[in-house]
């Protein structure tokens, strides 16, 4: 057993909006603490995902334990439980929240609170954490901390005048942030003597040790060997190892309550050990689980195929793989007369979704073609009986259906005053219901909105940014169905039907969609050898067309001595590049067209 | 003939040799070439005597073979060669090949850099065909190519040419010219056109302008700088050249080149044929069996790879895929696009009984050819393959890359070519580059 009190642990996690500097700060947080030596320092320590460094955000959540010396000359643990900064993942975001009593709100010491973070705080605020505001990139020129200040006491009622100024780039005010978690981030309860209760907030998977499980011990006493149950899941698993994060995993005989850990125990996908799940004692175990479990539900789906069929048996094996790792990823297979053999997939999100596109083309070499995003539609058949739909193409004929719902957001948007117009002109076009406006500040205010969900998860956060110059940002939650007057929008290329490029669009807004649908293919398929005709139609009506000219000249003016081996190798390259394309009949259609619904408004 | 048999001519007959020298770069120019800047010449630059040093090193110490009945001195600018000099590179063939009665012996030169004696002395040393590099009639358009020459030193260079061919042994002459260059429209091109016809070359190579990787006009392209034609344009200007030459009587005998009857390139069809050749000098490929070797394209690699023994060359040519084995000659998809540049086309049939191949091979190719929408772009007559002329020339990339895939999927298979002895031991440099 660690021998740490349980008096002296403080689990706290930090909530900012992307860009707001949360990983610098933690970063900056473990070298202050010596828990990582300045020179195994690798640029955010904590999102250690290659896609996550890329793309500046973190995907999955980490945690790390640091021991500070306090004011009091006292030695202190501290866990520092990270969080996802997307919508996709806020059930995740939920349950690190709940392994915390306090959190660090780091805000823009220029730019202000966003949605994102107002969420997530509103999240804290309901799990009963300690928030301590901290006012970042303070060393910045456009910095006005006081005013940032007043907005948080306005939007959030928390008092500020214990906020702490910090520059996590130069390191000024992280002393005291690391003093300010221990005085006012309470400790723990100490219920180590009560039956073992683990939360599961985080885990992954590791090829040769399974299923790792990041969790926090809420009661009892968790060692090495033991019996576990996960409640939810219903295994029982003998645990290889137990540790700790320091962040490098090491390992401890055992962990008491109020103390963060990891566990192994040859657990083979990530699905058997849920973020939410409780861990207790087989031979002793809880009485009841720990409070707000819940399975992710997939939201947006699309089509992923092979470009080229032989890789389907591929495809199917890094799915099966990815799945271990990702539990909220679900799959079955779909066959297309245009694609060939393929998987309908379900994800949390957009995010989500180009994730796992990239790393199926990344880690497991795959050439994909992904078709344009839908929801799943509630189709209530003209027989009483429902069905539920995640693939435009298979959606009934007319003649079969009584009417179609489809899901509904509540959409919060929270902005300068200043894009008030442009964003309602934004959601109107979206068939946004208005709801309410609120401000916030003299000059901020939340626009509030009803939606359907299919308008959100095509370019709405990318227009709604670009409306803004980066100003607003945004939250949306399910609110549940409703009918509307919706059509399957058909695609055809070449005379063919093309069902991967079929939508289901609303009645009013067809004849535009399907006259930009066919504008924006006609750009982005190749010219070839013959005249392709595209067609856009609803039933066998055919309501916008255009076609692509043949081309006439395609030739290597020169090839002597020197240059035929030149001239083979673009032969190849060129052949290659077609290869990335989906042949749709004759005519090869790239990536791109396969997301043109998506491009219509650029 | 058509398609030699790769040994059976007993080595290549053809001879490339580089000659790097120019006064300036052009824009669009990748060539291993040595800007020497404009008051260069043969006569007095100690870099072109101390390269030809090292090339009639090269030619001296190259594997015995048949008399060479063409002969192509490329560059670069040869004609900043004296007759002298031309006179040396000659007799180092003769010597080591002997050079056949009646031979092509061609040299490319540049209006601007000789004048009406240098042109008959070299013609005095045996030249008797000459490339004349013109590009274009337009001073404007050869000032934003990069060229040294403007219109007037064409015409004076096309004139002494003419004359030459009337009382001087200049068997024929041919004018190249770039299409498809910024800017380009079709009446711009119709009076360059009017304009080289006017001059009445015997043959025509008439080029699209390729932006390279690494040229001035690459650079200028990345910045927005070089507004090249729309690529219907591009077909258009090609069809003028197709229609207009030949109403002057001149045949198309491969995507770029016309000639009058009796004036195409004898040595240029030798690349297009699929039988060998040697290459000399820095940059310059060889394929005296079919497999290629390309030389460093700096004289400072190429002097080293001089010094490198010669089986070390031979020795990567060992390294070859199992596909296409040392000595075999060039592999089938090669021999198709090289071959398919012809108005003559390919003699299928043959070539894929030589490669071992099926008919259900050839018809599956046919299949995918149909697939791609190529299939109206080739004309099949008795085992006999063309590209129709001018729509199926215009288009050979997209035929030749359902070829090439074609290959590639059959490749591993692909026997070697059973009539094709081995080379004589020990006879060749030869590797693919």
């Amino acid at each position: 057993m660690t021998d740490v009190p349980v008096q002296r642990i403080r689990n706290f996690c930090i909530i900012a909006h992307i860009d707001h500097g949360k990983s610098t700060l933690a970063d900056r947080l473990l070298q202050e603490t010596g828990t990582v030596a300045e020179r195994d320092m690798q640029a955010q320590f904590l999102d250690n995902m290659e896609l996550e460094r890329e793309r500046g955000i973190t995907i999955k959540l980490q945690a790390a334990r640091m021991e500070f010396r306090a004011a009091d000359g006292e030695n202190y643990i501290l866990n520092l439980i990270d969080t996802p900064g997307h919508v996709d993942f806020s059930y995740e975001v939920s349950r690190s929240l709940q392994a915390c009593e306090g959190a660090l709100l780091v805000v823009d010491a220029s730019q202000g609170v966003e949605a994102q973070t107002l969420a997530n705080v509103y999240l804290a605020l309901e799990n009963d954490l300690e928030i301590i505001p901290v006012l970042n990139k303070i060393d910045l020129p456009g910095a006005d901390p006081a005013r940032i200040k007043e907005e948080i006491e306005a939007i959030i009622g928390l008092d500020t005048s214990k906020a702490i100024d910090c520059s996590a780039k130069t390191g000024l005010g992280v002393p005291d942030i690391l003093q300010a978690v221990v005085d006012r981030v309470p400790a723990p309860a100490d219920l180590v003597s009560e039956p073992l209760r683990a939360l599961i907030f985080d885990s992954y998977y590791d090829p040769y040790r399974g299923v790792i499980v990041y969790f926090r011990v809420i009661s009892g006493v968790i060692a090495r060997k033991d019996k576990v149950l996960l409640m939810a899941s219903g295994k029982t698993v003998e645990l290889d190892e137990v540790g700790v994060m320091a962040p490098d995993q090491r390992q401890v005989d055992s962990l008491h309550a109020g103390e963060v850990g990891y566990m192994a125990a040859s657990i083979k996908a990530v699905a058997d050990a849920r973020v939410g799940d409780t861990i207790t004692l087989a031979a002793n175990p809880a009485a009841e689980p720990l409070p707000g479990y819940a399975e992710a539900k997939p939201m947006v789906f699309c089509g992923l195929f092979p470009t080229d069929a032989d890789q389907y048996p591929d495809l199917r094996e890094a799915l099966d793989k990815l799945q271990l790792s990702d539990a909220a990823l679900k799959y079955e297979p779909e066959t297309s007369s245009a694609m060939g053999f393929g998987f309908r997939c379900g994800f949390l999100g957009l995010l989500h979704m180009e994730i796992v596109q990239e790393r199926l083309e990344r880690e497991y070499d795959l050439d994909l073609i992904v078709t344009a995003p839908s929801v799943i539609y509630q189709v209530n058949m003209m027989d009483g009986s429902i069905l539920m739909v995640d693939n435009p193409a298979t959606l009934p004929d007319p003649q079969k259906r009584e009417s179609i719902e489809e899901p509904y957001v509540k959409l919060e948007i929270y902005t300068p005053n200043s894009y008030n117009g442009a964003l309602m002109e934004l959601c109107q076009e979206r068939r946004g219901e208005y709801i309410d406006m609120k401000y916030i500040t003299t000059d901020r205010v939340t626009l509030h909105y009803e939606m359907p969900l299919a308008e959100v998860v095509t370019d709405f956060f990318d227009v709604m940014k670009s409306r803004t110059k980066g100003y607003a940002s945004m939250e949306y939650s399910l609110i549940g169905y409703r009918k509307n007057e919706l059509v399957r929008l058909d695609v055809l290329i070449n005379a063919e039907k093309a069902d991967p490029l079929t939508t289901i669009v609303h009645r009013d807004k067809a004849y535009n969609v399907g006259k930009g649908l066919v504008e924006k293919l006609k750009e982005l398929i190749p010219r070839q050898q013959f005249k392709i005709p595209i067609q856009a139609s609803i039933g066998s009506r055919i309501i916008a067309s255009e076609s692509i000219s043949a081309i006439r000249k395609d030739v290597l003016a020169k090839c002597y001595g020197g240059d035929i081996s030149r001239k083979k190798k673009l032969l190849k390259k060129q052949a290659k590049g077609k290869k990335r394309m989906k042949a749709m009949g004759r005519v090869d259609v790239p990536q791109e067209a396969f997301m043109a619904v998506l491009k219509l408004n650029q | 003939m058509d398609i030699p048999t790769i040994g059976e001519s007993r080595g290549p007959r053809s001879a490339y040799v580089h000659i790097p020298f120019c006064h300036r770069r052009c824009f669009y120019c990748d060539f291993a070439v040595v800007p020497l800047g404009d008051r260069a010449d043969g006569a007095s630059s100690g870099s072109i005597q101390a390269y030809l040093k090292l090339l009639l090193g090269e030619i001296a110490a190259s594997p015995a073979g048949p008399p060479l009945s063409t002969v192509y001195l490329g560059g670069g600018t040869p004609s900043l060669l004296t007759p002298d000099q031309i006179r040396a590179v000659l007799g180092a063939l003769k010597q080591r090949y002997g050079i056949a009665a009646g031979a092509e012996i061609t040299l490319e030169m540049d209006p601007a850099s000789f004048d009406r004696p240098r042109l008959d002395g070299v013609l005095a040393v045996g030249v008797n065909r000459v490339s004349l590099g013109g590009q274009s009639f337009d001073d404007g358009v050869l000032e934003r190519l990069g060229r040294r020459h403007r219109r007037r030193d064409l015409l004076e260079a096309a004139s002494w040419l003419q004359q030459a061919r009337q009382h001087d042994g200049l068997r024929s002459w041919s004018l190249d010219l770039i299409q498809g260059l910024p800017q380009q429209n079709l009446t711009h091109w119709r009076g360059q056109l009017e304009q080289a016809l006017a001059l009445s070359p015997p043959h025509l190579s008439i080029y699209d302008l390729i932006v390279e990787p690494g040229t001035v006009f690459a650079r200028r392209q990345q910045q927005g700088l070089l507004e090249l034609p729309e690529p219907d344009l591009g077909a258009d200007l090609m069809d003028l050249t197709w229609e207009r030459l030949r109403a002057a009587g001149y045949g198309h005998y491969e995507i770029s080149n016309y000639a009058r009857p009796g004036h195409a390139s004898r040595h240029n069809r030798v690349y297009w044929s699929g039988a060998g050749w040697w290459g000399f000098g820095m940059g310059a490929t060889s394929a005296p069996y079919g497999l290629r070797l390309a030389r460093p394209r700096t004289r400072a690699a190429y002097a080293g790879w001089l010094t490198e023994p010669m089986e070390q060359h031979t020795a990567t040519a060992t390294k070859q895929p199992a596909a296409e084995p040392a000595g075999s000659g060039m592999a089938l998809d090669e021999l198709l696009i090289v071959g398919l540049r012809r108005r003559e086309g390919v003699a299928m049939a043959e070539l894929a009984r030589r490669h071992g191949l099926r008919n259900t091979d050839l018809e599956d190719l046919l299949a995918q050819l149909s697939d791609a929408g190529c299939r109206g772009l080739l004309s099949i007559e008795g085992g006999r393959w063309r590209l129709s002329d001018p729509a199926g020339l215009a288009l050979s990339n997209a035929v030749l890359r359902v070829m090439v895939g074609w290959w590639e999927q059959r490749a591993p298979r692909a026997p070697s070519i059973g009539a094709a002895p081995a080379p004589p031991a020990g006879a060749h440099r030869s590797a693919v580059d």
